[in-house]
């Protein structure tokens, strides 16, 4: 390929993209089934399974994940050394508290394919348990990949002026006691 | 060759005692073996030498220069295309043969040494002007960069050799040369100048040699060494500030897989864009970029017409040197 204008277009067209995803709030295992089109590169017209042009996904905020219902004492993850009675189950809030990265890591894990090709594909997954990220990787990153649902604002964290003076419609009544 | 053959071990063939002639029905378990045999055989002998097609019994030259006139769709005179096939050598050949069998010397054939000089000028002429007006905009150069792949002696070789012209040539080399061919295809152009006149020749040499741009990417064909110092000093000729480059893009700064896209930028106006894997790399290639929008050489441009009949006798295209778009449209102006 003698021409340059070919040879920066094909680096272009095959470049690995660096993608940011904040996890704060974010059900796992619905975030992994996005996540994982990333790694695996199936958002780009140019995919196919023998081509490797799966992206970076860097996810922060891993701690602050969101389970539904009794999921955090009902989901348990099973784990077996190798030797007789060597198999643990571990409840998904124990384990989020021994390691913030683990339930993201595996639901991104388990929602692909198990073949040749997942632990390559994980590779190109970083999880960082909180917002302070190397600045190494935070300088790669290009791209952001919107979140599934938007963070509400928590009314024990807004500003005290902000909550004082917001329009009121209704208040106590003078004589009411709060207990 | 013969005493190689008989040295072979002779594996297969087993001597029987004479039987009365009776048709035997089975297996012929000897046909595998002599079959293998035979083709072991072949492939230790040289390759088979190309046979000349004039070695054929049912080879007439005369109709053959006919039919490849008709073939062409030209009015050929015959001599004339004798002649524009007959090389130097060949004749020199003819006449030292007659010496040495004794004949007096008085061969009249003409050989295509002055004929190729006329074909060679012919086609350089056209071309230049077809280019020229294909691409008003591109540099002298560059057009002179592109007619000399189009006339290169491997192209026009591989013109003549696809016309047929090989099995017509008369030359003691066999097969022919790429050299002796382009040079006959030159030759043949010439002979159609002088059969049906300029302007047919300059068809054909349209037909055959301009059409080899179809498909064909300018920018391989012509490159430009120094593509930020030509942009800036362009700009500098049209009155225009110099360039600003600026990253528009970039992903994986820190890893070996990093890529950048620069845009270039004249008064905030973007006038290329590039990219690769350094900002250094990326800023060349979107000046490039602009060049080629420049010189209306992009990707998408539209396909050169062929479509033309006759060209105006065009002037050289501004070289590089003295480049700028002003003094290309007043040139464009001007030619219409």
């Amino acid at each position: 390929m003698r021409n340059i204008f070919e040879r920066v277009k094909q680096w272009n067209t095959l470049t690995r993209i660096w993608h940011l995803y904040d996890a704060k709030w974010q059900d796992p295992f619905d975030s992994a089934k996005v996540i994982q089109k990333y790694l695996k590169g199936l958002h780009k017209p140019i995919y196919h399974p023998l081509a490797d042009c799966g992206d970076h996904v860097v996810v922060i905020n891993c701690k602050e994940i969101a389970m539904r219902g009794d999921e955090w004492r009902k989901r348990a993850y099973f784990h077996h050394t190798g030797y007789a009675g060597g198999g643990t189950y571990t409840l998904a809030w124990e384990l989020h508290d021994k390691n913030p990265l683990m339930i993201m890591k595996k639901a991104v894990y388990r929602s692909m394919k198990g073949n040749l090709q997942r632990r390559y594909t994980m590779e190109r997954l970083h999880l960082y348990a909180e917002e302070n990220v190397p600045q190494d990787i935070i300088e790669n990153i290009s791209s952001v990949i919107p979140q599934l649902r938007d963070v509400p604002m928590r009314l024990d964290r807004m500003p005290e002026d902000q909550v004082k003076g917001y329009p009121k419609i209704w208040d106590l009544p003078k004589d009411y006691v709060v207990r | 060759m013969t005493s190689r053959l008989s040295a072979l071990p002779v594996l297969f063939v087993r001597l029987q005692r004479p039987c009365p002639l009776v048709q035997n029905r089975g297996f012929k378990r000897w046909l595998r073996p002599t079959l293998q045999t035979l083709k072991k055989r072949k492939e230790r002998m040289d390759p088979e030498p190309l046979p000349r097609r004039s070695s054929f019994t049912d080879w007439n030259y005369k109709s053959e220069l006919f039919a490849f006139g008709k073939r062409l769709g030209e009015d050929l005179n015959l001599d004339v295309l004798r002649t524009a096939v007959t090389t130097r050598e060949f004749v020199l050949n003819e006449i030292d043969q007659q010496k040495a069998v004794g004949i007096e010397i008085d061969i009249q054939m003409n050989d295509n040494s002055k004929m190729i000089l006329e074909g060679s000028e012919i086609i350089n002429n056209y071309s230049l002007n077809f280019l020229r007006s294909a691409f008003p905009k591109l540099p002298e150069e560059g057009v002179i960069a592109v007619q000399t792949y189009l006339t290169c002696e491997e192209n026009l070789s591989t013109l003549a050799k696809n016309l047929g012209v090989a099995d017509l040539m008369l030359t003691p080399e066999h097969p022919v040369e790429a050299v002796t061919l382009s040079n006959g295809f030159k030759a043949l152009v010439a002979a159609i100048s002088e059969s049906s006149g300029i302007e047919r020749a300059n068809l054909f040499v349209r037909d055959f040699v301009m059409t080899q741009l179809v498909g064909k990417n300018i920018n391989e064909l012509w490159e430009v060494n120094d593509p930020l110092n030509l942009l800036s000093s362009i700009l500098q000729r049209d009155g225009k500030q110099p360039f600003e480059p600026r990253i528009v893009a970039e992903t994986g700064r820190n890893t070996i897989l990093a890529n950048y896209q620069v845009g270039l930028y004249v008064n905030k106006e973007l006038i290329g864009l590039g990219c690769g894997e350094s900002i250094k790399i990326a800023t060349e290639v979107a000046a490039r970029d602009a060049l080629r929008e420049l010189f209306d050489t992009t990707e998408s441009m539209k396909p050169v017409n062929f479509d033309v009949e006759s060209l105006p006798q065009t002037f050289a295209n501004f070289s590089i040197q003295d480049w700028s778009s002003k003094n290309v449209e007043k040139l464009m102006k001007s030619s219409r």
